[in-house]
This record gives structure tokens, sequence and C-alpha cells, in this order.
């Protein structure tokens, strides 16, 4: 088995490489786009003087002046088939998308207006770049000119602004709706030429990049009727040919696609791809016997089932996916901020990643912001200290005259290696006086209740940006909705409404910084580590990148048969 | 005998409506709010309440149960006014609704507020042109109009209603107060072979269910075809050997193959001849829709696992029938008179002993078909099993009651057939 190097979790270091010849031109560009949004000044910085637009239909394609540091031209092979494993289920409308794995098929056919990548920094993809004012409250998006639909239709503002009347009409369902409340309404997008469109939102928002990737966001023909299987249309370098629930999904390649491969050709360099619908079982067999290619994000297991197969690469990416150990801070004995710390000063985090997770990721702080995260400030990672804790629990238990140890139920599902943790922790919090009981249901059961146990084991999802994560779930108003543990600081609310105004990456960490702060001096969470994600695929295919979402990407990947 | 059809087909069709009726009842109690599944957790209750609304699932139960039996197109043509008629669509070949009037077929769409009415071509498409529709009055100076949307559906637009919704324009959206209030989805229903469209898929439940339908027959006909002359031929060996070393061969392997659950089975030859030696296909993974006939070898390993199973319960069944044959009177009188063994054996005693196995045979065919449902979930199989399974943890309504209505079928027929080859075989039989 070959492990691919891992992508790094600290993100800022474009420029240095930059410098140092380790990022191409092409590659700064994108990144100074994504921090140049309100400042244009980053393009002198990068040297380029030419206008973006002018070099935007081959922009995919290195520059061949750049670095020298390409792959020589002619290394990459064309052609070949591509198989994968994913359950297939109902797909009609895009927007209303609420798998990723439907999404894994739309976005061979559709793009997006921006592309979050495997190291978490979003891009522009159909667009050029995009600015936002000062107040992070006007958002001016510019498309790149001379890209085509499949059908042969130039992609204008006029079907982005179609597709933005999608996500906001509550008759289609899409979860964009909500995503985009600083949006409001489609009479806040403006369209002000035929490539530039400018979204006037009502509240400060600094995540429209990362929400313009988020899964059901795919720019759709003007003339979409609700189908997507019946209208293919899109600009991505895929045609679909077949799409059959439960069964399978077929793509053959697009001549006239608008990214250039390394060989100076159009993209993508595969002749077809074949999505077949089994379960996750099927897949590793499937995978192990040599009948597909690669399978959708694999579990813990599958991953251990699949390690060391000689002819199959694994690539591990960082996410912002987690176990949270979350505690009700409205009920007793939670609302004491000694028991809190206690049971987060519980966690052996190295053992609890070894047990729980075959140690596949990064250890973490207590508080819901991950190394991935753009403005991530740096922290110490928390020693085990279960006499420290025990001394917290009986300070605790004197006051409310109570013995130890201190009966607690902890309430979890068994789906993704939840159980492993519990129990972990469990005998880890034995010495401090804890004595947890374990209460672990099926997924759907936890579901029910997950926002009502007063102490539960939660997974999290990945979120490209902190503060989406922050905003949905430790604040005031997300009680009733997404705030599991009632928890909410006026200093960290505080600090968040500022982030979530703050462009600037750097400014941002000095937020972030504070609010990791609070979060382990006195948030609902215990947080042991970070999942990695794995993509597994044959060895013979190149460029494949691992998502910390799942997505397949692509138009570059190449067959070396 | 003709009698003996009529009434088992009376009764395979009450059972029918009495599975039907208790299946749409339960799925009705037990799963939970199918939006939340299609549209997902994040989504608004106001999304949730417009798409139950253009699923037609605000109607009661009862209604949609009917709708599902008898077609709901009788209380859409009421509230049209006009009569509704299916074409079939030749690029999709999925069957479109569309209202007739005046010998055009007609559909409305609303767009900024406006009706538009699209009137058929012989060739499939359509020409819009302004509506030209009587309005009806309706409360607080509203207006109505009945019609047929594109998607097909009955639907209600409102005029003037002064609610806001979303109303889809070349270039984008507009707020308006009018827009489709009500939707009654258009189907012909189950009693004029019209299944309906799964939930889980979007599309009609007949377009997706037998693809699967036919995998599972070619699946369980093959094991059948295979384990009965194998199973009946060990059987009969070992019985006429009774006590002798092959005998306790068969049996004792008989019955370990039974004792062992075909998820064992399953996964050691997935493992062993899929994994380690890589001679046939681990897992059956359908690259084309006609996978099945282009390589056929993704059914080595499910069918020996349904084989292994059924294998041991046949022959042991035909052993012991066999073994009873051969004590009795008539073979003895057989043999004293000096009739060849191989003579008694294939004239008197094979067709005897075959009667309870055929039995047993027939009653398996339908164990097969449920029973493939471990074995289609092992391999990954797209069959009928696997398409219930998902269907009912979905609560996909119209594919989980047509697939059980396919299965009440398959067992009413399996015992006919049982029933009449009992009688060939036993002349004494008859049914009245």
């Amino acid at each position: 088995m070959s492990k691919a190097s891992r992508i790094h979790p600290a993100v800022l270091n474009a420029a240095g490489d930059h410098r140092e010849g380790k990022m191409n031109r092409r590659e700064f560009l994108r990144f100074a786009t994504l921090l140049g949004a309100s400042v244009p000044v980053a393009y002198a910085l990068a040297g380029c003087g030419a206008a973006p637009a002018a070099e935007a239909p081959a922009a995919g394609a290195p520059a061949g002046s750049d670095t020298g540091a390409e792959a020589a031209s002619g290394a990459v092979k064309r052609g070949g088939t591509w198989t994968a494993s994913m359950q297939l289920q109902l797909l009609d409308h895009p927007a209303r998308l609420s798998w990723v794995e439907g999404a894994n098929i739309v976005r061979q056919m559709n793009e997006y207006l921006t592309e979050t990548g495997p190291d978490n920094i979003t891009r522009p993809l159909l667009l050029d770049r995009w600015e936002a004012s000062d107040d992070v409250k006007t958002w001016d998006l510019y498309l790149k000119q001379g890209i085509k639909f499949n059908n042969g239709d130039d992609l204008t503002a006029d079907d982005v602004i179609f597709t933005m009347g999608e996500w906001l009409n509550p008759d289609v369902g899409s979860s964009m709706l909500g995503l985009l409340g600083s949006l409001g309404s489609i009479d806040n997008v403006e369209k002000v030429d035929d490539y530039h469109i400018r979204l006037n939102l009502e509240t400060p928002d600094i995540a429209i990049p990362e929400s313009l990737f988020h899964y059901p966001a795919v720019i759709l023909h003007r003339d979409f009727e609700g189908d997507i299987v019946k209208q293919p249309i899109g600009t991505g370098p895929f045609m679909l040919e077949e799409y059959a629930e439960g069964e399978r999904a077929r793509f053959t390649r697009r001549e006239d696609y608008w990214q250039n491969g390394e060989d100076g050709d159009p993209l993508p360099y595969l002749d077809e791809l074949i999505f077949v619908s089994t379960d996750k079982d099927a897949g590793v067999a499937a995978l192990q016997s040599g009948q597909v290619d690669t399978m959708y994000d694999p579990r813990p297991s599958d991953f251990q089932a699949l390690q060391g197969m000689p002819d199959l690469t694994i690539r591990p990416v960082s996410t912002a996916q987690c176990l949270v150990l979350r505690m009700r801070v409205d009920l007793e004995p939670w609302d004491d901020n000694r028991v809190r710390t206690a049971l987060k000063m519980c966690q052996d985090r190295a053992k609890i990643l070894q047990l729980a997770y075959f140690g596949e990721g990064d250890l973490s702080i207590d508080a819901h912001f991950a190394p991935i995260h753009p403005a991530y400030a740096e922290k110490p990672i928390p020693a085990y200290d279960p006499d420290g804790a025990r001394a917290l629990l009986e300070e605790y238990a004197a006051e409310k005259g109570i013995e130890l140890p201190l009966k607690v139920t902890l309430a979890t599902k068994n789906d993704q290696n939840e159980p492993e943790l519990a129990q972990a922790l469990k005998e880890l919090a034995e010495p401090a006086g804890f004595d947890i009981t374990l209460d672990i249901t099926e997924p759907g059961g936890y579901w029910d209740r997950w926002t009502e146990v007063d102490l539960g084991i939660t997974s999290w999802t990945h979120r490209p940006l902190g503060v989406m994560i922050a905003a949905l779930a430790y604040t005031k108003e997300s009680i009733g909705a997404w705030n599991e543990t009632r928890w909410y600081d006026d200093d960290f609310t505080e600090l968040l409404n500022q982030a979530q105004s703050t462009l600037d990456v750097d400014a941002r960490r000095e937020l972030y910084s504070q609010m990791e702060d609070i979060m382990q001096e006195r948030g609902p969470i215990g947080n042991s580590f970070w999942k990695n994600v794995w993509n597994i695929t044959r060895s013979e295919f190149q460029n494949v990148v691992a998502h910390p979402t799942a997505y397949f990407l692509m138009a570059d990947v190449w067959k070396d048969a | 005998m003709a009698r003996f059809i009529v009434r088992s087909l009376i009764s395979a069709v009450l059972t029918m409506l009495i599975v039907s009726a208790a299946l749409f009842f339960f799925l009705e109690v037990g799963s939970g709010d199918v939006t939340v599944k299609i549209l997902g957790i994040e989504s608004t209750p106001e999304q949730r309440a417009s798409y139950r609304t253009q699923l037609g699932l605000n109607a009661p139960a009862w209604q949609r149960y009917l709708d599902w039996l008898a077609g709901s197109d009788w209380r859409a043509e009421r509230a049209v006014g006009l009569p509704l008629v299916t074409v079939r669509n030749e690029s999709t070949d999925e069957a479109e609704w569309w209202a007739e009037r005046d010998g055009e077929l007609v559909r409305w769409t609303m767009r900024d507020g406006e009706l538009y009415q699209l009137t058929r071509q012989a060739d499939g498409s359509s020409v819009e042109s302004p509506a030209d529709v009587a309005w009806q009055e309706g409360e607080n100076g509203a207006s109505y109009f009945w019609g047929v949307d594109a998607d097909n559906n009955a639907v209600m637009w409102m005029r003037g209603a002064g609610e806001t919704v979303w109303v889809r324009t070349k270039a984008g959206f507009r707020k308006e107060g009018d827009g489709p209030r009500e939707y009654i989805p258009l189907r012909k229903g189950l009693l004029r072979f019209d299944a309906g469209k799964s939930l889980q898929t979007g599309r009609p439940v007949s377009v997706t269910l037998w693809p699967r339908v036919r995998n599972t027959l070619i699946l369980a006909g093959l094991a059948f075809l295979i384990v009965m002359p194998l199973a009946v031929f060990l059987g009969v060996i070992a019985g006429i050997n009774e006590g002798t070393w092959i005998d306790r061969v068969i049996s004792i392997g008989g019955l370990a193959l039974t004792a062992t659950p075909e998820f064992v089975t399953g996964i050691f030859l997935i493992l062993i001849f899929g994994v380690w030696w890589r001679v046939f296909p681990a897992v059956a993974i359908f690259t084309s829709p006609n996978a099945i006939f282009e390589k056929p070898m993704l059914l080595v390993l499910p069918v020996m696992t349904l084989t292994a199973v059924e294998l041991g319960y046949v022959a042991r069944m035909t052993r012991a029938s066999m073994v009873e044959v051969m004590e009795a009177p008539y073979i003895r009188t057989a043999a004293i008179k000096g009739m060849p063994r191989r003579r008694i054996v294939m004239r008197h005693a094979l067709r005897n002993a075959l009667l309870a196995p055929i039995t047993i045979i027939m009653l398996h065919v339908n164990w097969l078909i449920g029973g493939v449902v471990v074995v289609e979930a092992i391999f990954g199989y797209p069959g009928l099993g696997s398409y219930i399974y998902s269907a009912a943890i979905f609560g996909d309504p119209n594919a989980v009651e047509a697939a059980a209505m396919l299965l009440v079928i398959i067992a009413v027929a399996t015992r006919l057939i049982g029933d009449a080859a009992y009688m060939l075989l036993n002349p004494r039989i008859r049914y009245s």
C-alpha cells in the first residue's frame, strides 16, 4: 500500500510556497483571489499584469512558462473507464439534493461557481473572481467568459440568477435557502451585466464563496424545468448517458470542455465514468476483487479491511468532521462548569483516537474549530488529567453534598464508531469519579433525540469555515434548532459577530483564538479528534484527490494503464 | 379443475386487497415524514409543507389508498371539467397526462402570474399560447382555475389571493400573489395497471421494478433449475442406498449445508473465489443494464450460495420419501418376482417417492423468491428483495405495494402449478 502525502491542515503558507516554486502562478492567483476579495492589490503582488478574464478559457491549463514544476507534457494518458461503487437514489432537481452521493453524480456534468479544494481553501471555478465590500454585505461575482454548456449555449449571468432563484424558491425545497439566509430573497440578486452579478446581502456573510460550493449549488441552464436526468445540460466535463436509480449512472467524456489538460487538449482525460449502486459492504468486496476502482466514503471498518491491499492507494485527508461529546448546560450536573471541565480532562485524546478511529485523525482541543479551518489559531492539545478532574469533582460533590462517583448516562448512536469512543471515555473517566452508563441506539433512534439528551456524542459533518458551525450551534438564536447544548456566551457571541464580518484571515484568526479559549475554558463540548476521511482508489489512477466531504473531482484524473 | 382455478384466482384477488390495505396503513403509521428524507434535515417546515402538497400527501390516507387502487383521474376530471388522457412520450418513454379540449390536447403553465396554454403537436412537442380559460370566483375576491400542469398533476391555480409565493420567470424569480395552490397527482391506479410513482426514485414504479423482477427471476430460476434436479438425484441415490456410506455422505453433507446460513456460505464463497483466487466476480456489479447476460459469471457465486442452502433440505426430503417407498410391499413384490432393480426404481418407486418432495419444491419457489433477499444483500445483487428492503426503509408506499402484489401473484401461481403437478403425478387426487 502506498500512502499518498497528506495535505497539511495549515493552509496559509501559500505565498511562501509560491516564492519557493512549490505552487505555480495559477494556483497562487486563485489563492490571491481568495484573500484579495477585498484587496485587489493582491493581483499586483502575484506579478500578473494580464486581465484575469482574458485567460479565463484556459484557466484550468497550466500557463506553460510558469514554474517548470509541471509534469512533462505527454506524461498523462487519455482514455479509460473509471468505475465507482456508490448508492444512487432520487435525482431530479439538483438544488433539492439532500445527499452527497447525488451531488457526486451531478458534479460530473454541472459545475459550481466556486470550489473548495481538498486543502479546504475556496477558489473561483465558474467565477473568474469575486469581490466583497468592506462591510461584507455586497458581493460582486464575475463569471468567466467563454464557458459553454454542453448544448452549445454560453454561460451567462442569466443562468446563475435563474439557479439562485431555484435555491430561494421555497417550493423547490433547497437547503441553499437556509444557508443563504443572509441573502434573503432573489430581489437582492442584481444582474450588473452578462458576466457580473451582485449580491446585496441583508446581513454580513463571509461564507458566500464557501456556500456557493455547498453540494446542491450547481449552476443550471436557464431553461431547466426541474429534472436533470431528463435535461442533462451543464458546463461540466462529462455528459450523462444513463441514470437508473438504485442501479447505475454512466457518463461519457465531453469534447469541448472549457478547461485544458496538461497536454494542451481539453479535459477530461477519462472516456467514461460508471457509478454502480451497491451498499458499502458489497463495495468493499468489489474493490477487493477488482470489479470497481473506488468506493464512496469508506467507513473506518472499510478502511481497515482495505488497508494493505497491494493495488489500492489510500489517500487520507483531514476534515472538520468530529464526534462531539456534548453536555446540556441547562441541566444538572452539566450546568456547573467544574463538572464539564472535569469530564473534558478525562479525555486521553491520543488513546481515544487510537481506540475509536484507528489513529486516523488529528487530535483536537475542546472547541468546535478545526485546524483545517483557514483562520484556526494553533493551541496546545490538553493532556489527560484524571487527578485534576477528580479534584474538581470532589469540590463540586462537597458543595452539593453528594457522594462520588457521579452517576451519568452517555447517549449516542451505533453508527460511526461512537460506541468505541463512549466505551473508552467510560473507562478513562472512572478514576476521576465518573460512573458513566452507556445508552447506545441505532442512528435513527439517536437523531430523534439528539438535541434532548443531557450527555451525548453527536457526529458533526465538515463545514469549510469555523464561523459556519459556531453560528449554527453555539448562539442564543440557535437554541431550539441546532444548538444541542443550549450553551451561549456573551463574549463568545460578540467575537463571533465580529468574525462573521471579518474577511481578512489573519484578523479573523485573532478572534478565533479568543473564541477557542472561551470554548476550552467554559464551553459545552469535549472534542478528542478530527476524523480523517479516505479516498481509496486503484493505484493506476493518477491526480486523484481525497476531499474532506467525499466529493469525486474527476476532471483531471487519468488512468495509467 | 376450472372451478378450482377460478376459486384460486378469487382468493388471490382477496389476498391482494387485504395485503395492500394492510401494507398501506402500516406504512402510513410506521414511516416518518418522507419529505424530510427527500429534502434533508436542513429543509424548513415551510419547504416541507409545500413539497407535501406537491406530492399530494396532504390528502387523507383513505383517499390516497383509493387513488392508488383505482386512480385519481376520476376526481381530477371532475375538478378540471375536461376529459384527461395519457399519451406516451416517445423521448422519455413515460406516460404524460393531458386535458382534451375541442379535439386538442392541452396543459397549462403559469409564469409571472399569467397562465399559458401548452397545446400538444403531433410530434410530441407543444406550442405555447396565452391561456383562454374561464377563471372561477373563489373566496376573498380571488379567482381560481383547475388544469393540468407539465408534471402530470391536476393543479388549482390561484389569482389575486394576495399570498406571497415565488414565481419563476425567465431571468429568475419574482414575488407574486398568484400560483399553484392544490395538487392532485394524476394516476390510473393499480386496477388499470398503473403502479404509480416511487417517492424514492421519482420515476414510475414500473420503470425501476421490472429490471429488478427480471434479475430476481433469473437468479431464483437458475438456482431452482440447478438445485432441484441435483437434490432429487442425490436424495434418490441416498434413499436407495439407505445405510451405506453414500447415504451417510449425502445426508450429513446436506445437513451441514442446510445448517449453515446463507450469509456465512456467501461470505466464504466471496472470500475464497472472489478475493483470494479471483476466479469469479465477488459481488454483482452491474455496469450495464444487461450485465447479467454480458457477464453471466456474475451469477456464479449467488447461485452457488442459494444452491448450498436449498440442496440439503430437498435432498433429505426426497431421501426420506424414497426410503419409505422402497419398503412398501409392492416394491418387495416386484423384487421377488425378479424385476431388475433399475427398473423397479425408475418405473415404480420414483413416481410415488416424488409426491412429497414436489409440494416442498413448489413451496420453495416462494421461499427462493423471498429468501434471495439475504443473498441479494450479500452480493449487492439488484433484485426484488433489495428493492423491497430499500423501499420499506425509505417509506415508499407505491414501490412496496407493487412489489408485494407481485409476490402475492407469484405465491398464488406457484401453488397452482404445485397442485397441478401433484395431480399429474397422482391421478387419485382431484380438486373441485
